[in-house]
């Protein structure tokens, strides 16, 4: 009995120093920031500032805003990341190995420089333009086009990253039991492939989910000017006007965002581990 | 005949997807390659006219820019080496030790993803005013140590929990005391995820912009933080020239931790139990 105890008191030793940087460094700030969005200037409780960006037709349209970019944005990486993490798990070409040598990088490129040379590498008189011509350019700079081009570009390694680990823990005696038995391509992926990968991709929607809905730098520099996406407009209301109460809110209101997707994820967690117990 | 031609269309949408693949990962890249080494690129022309090393000079010669990359390097190395010690005792005991709220703890790591950013900085920023921690280096390296925290735990979590327990049972058999398998057998076993979260770890930190220039102003301008008014200061040839020495380390640690850095380990840190 003292020896279960000395364990748990252990368990929790060992947990408390990173848990207590969290706490400090981001569980208290977090709650600093909950308050202040339920203050208004003279630093009484009050529901303005929640009324203020519920309200506001210009906030209403960024919120609308953030979310197509978010969930387009979700919906082509994990397209174009499952479709690369198919081919890097099933094919054996020289392509594949050399793509699998190579997708990690832009998962490590500073953010910055990212966006950097995009912009010089994509605007109207940038490289493709000059390779194609002006005339036969799309804007793409100062335009949603390239935000969601961008969010497709940083996040599709780490997706393709969680999704070809999935694939690569399908064991080959399925796939190949399947075919002897006559299982078309089209029936293996959807009957076996998909099933078995599904919850790796309710993984990867979350970290999707929250990396682009607060994201800054870039949409800072790619979007135009109006609509923002909700973290530049956070960023704006604090810096540019001054609104500390109002650019609380909208962090409160994107992290009740993330937490629901949060939340999703760590049940479909659960209820794995559940399964794995039983 | 059929079949050789299908064979031939195979290989050709193969080829058609790696080169798609290539010029949307890479042509951003390629392209700064490139500017870094020009020396005259007009607007109509297709590659520059004139190759050469003007802003290299500039740059190499420039004392802020030089002190930023040390700078950027010391933070990244302190970071990494305090997040390994308050981080891997916490992975330890979530992979080996069942104790009350184990999966709470567990779970909270999530929040640093889950709040924006940015509002986040904001907050700590407030925070630090009162801390008198604002301009500090101290303050960077805890801002720093926000975006590392999850990586930290969880990765190594994954790894230590896909060490056999047998292997460390027959140790304790022979008499090896815990912390003596610790060392000796769960350690070396995990190293592998280990090895990946600290180069995520140093990488993220090296890259840091948005806090640092937040807390930071102004006596600590890291590489990221420089480039912000590189971009908004200089031509896009000077821009250039240090966007390829910022990504340089990140490229030269991935090459040389590329045995570790693979999907299993790195993705295993994320299916949680």
């Amino acid at each position: 009995m003292s020896r279960l105890l000395k364990g748990k008191v252990l368990g929790i030793g060992l947990v408390m120093p990173s848990f207590l940087t969290l706490l400090v460094l981001v569980a208290y700030p977090v709650m600093m920031s909950v308050r202040t969005s339920l203050q208004n200037r003279a630093g009484e409780w009050s529901w303005d500032n929640y009324r203020y960006i519920f309200t506001e037709p210009l906030i209403s349209q960024n919120i609308r805003h953030t979310m197509f970019v978010t969930i387009i944005s979700c919906f082509f990486v994990l397209i174009i990341a499952y479709g690369i993490a198919l081919y890097l798990r099933f094919s054996t070409r020289f392509f594949s190995k050399l793509i699998n040598k190579l997708y990690l990088i832009p998962m490590f490129i500073p953010g910055v420089i990212a966006v950097y040379g995009f912009i010089n590498f994509y605007r109207n008189n940038g490289w493709v333009a000059r390779l194609i011509g002006t005339d036969n350019m799309l804007p793409i700079i100062y335009h949603v086009r390239g935000l969601i081009m961008i969010n497709v570009w940083f996040n599709i390694p780490f997706t393709t990253m969680l999704l070809l680990s999935a694939l690569q823990g399908i064991p080959n005696s399925i796939i190949e039991g399947a075919r002897d038995v006559g299982a078309t391509k089209w029936q293996l992926f959807i009957r076996f492939i998909l099933p078995l990968s599904y919850k790796t991709m309710l993984v990867a929607i979350t970290f999707l989910f929250m990396g682009i809905i607060g994201s800054f730098t870039a949409p800072f520099l790619i979007d135009r000017n109006a609509p923002q996406m909700l973290g530049v407009s956070m960023q704006q209301h604090f810096s540019v006007f001054n609104e500390i109460g109002q650019s609380s809110s909208l962090a409160v209101f994107m992290f009740l965002l993330s937490s629901a997707v949060g939340c999703f994820y760590i049940w479909s967690n659960m209820k794995h581990s559940k399964k794995e117990l039983s | 005949m059929w079949f050789i031609k299908l064979i031939g269309k195979l290989k050709f949408t193969g080829f058609v997807c790696f080169f798609i693949f290539v010029i949307f990962f890479f042509g951003p890249l390629l392209n700064l390659l490139l500017l870094a080494f020009s020396g005259e690129w007009q607007y109509p022309d297709r590659l520059p006219s004139e190759w050469s090393l003007t802003w290299w000079t500039f740059v190499l010669q420039n004392d802020a820019i030089i002190s930023s990359i040390w700078l950027s390097f010391l933070i990244a190395t302190i970071v990494t080496l305090i997040s390994l010690l308050i981080c891997i005792p916490a992975a330890y005991a979530f992979a080996r030790i069942q104790f009350p709220l184990r999966r709470f703890f567990l779970f909270s790591f999530l929040l640093t993803n889950a709040f924006p950013k940015m509002g986040l900085y904001v907050s700590i920023a407030v925070l630090f005013y009162q801390l008198n921690l604002m301009n500090t280096f101290v303050g960077i390296v805890l801002i720093h140590l926000i975006n590392t925290l999850m990586y930290m735990t969880w990765i190594p979590s994954a790894a230590f929990e896909n060490v056999h327990r047998s292997q460390e049972e027959s140790a304790r058999d022979v008499g090896a005391s815990p912390l003596k398998v610790f060392w000796h057998i769960t350690l070396p076993m995990a190293k592998p995820g280990i090895i990946v979260a600290s180069v995520f770890t140093f990488l993220s930190s090296l890259n840091e912009a948005e806090g640092t220039f937040l807390v930071g102003i102004p006596d600590y301008r890291t590489m990221p933080v420089i480039m912000y008014s590189i971009i908004a200061d200089y031509p896009s040839t000077a821009g250039s020239v240090f966007s390829v020495i910022l990504t340089l380390p990140t490229i030269l640690l991935l090459v040389a931790a590329r045995k570790f850095v693979g999907a299993e380990s790195f993705a295993n840190g994320f299916k949680l139990k």
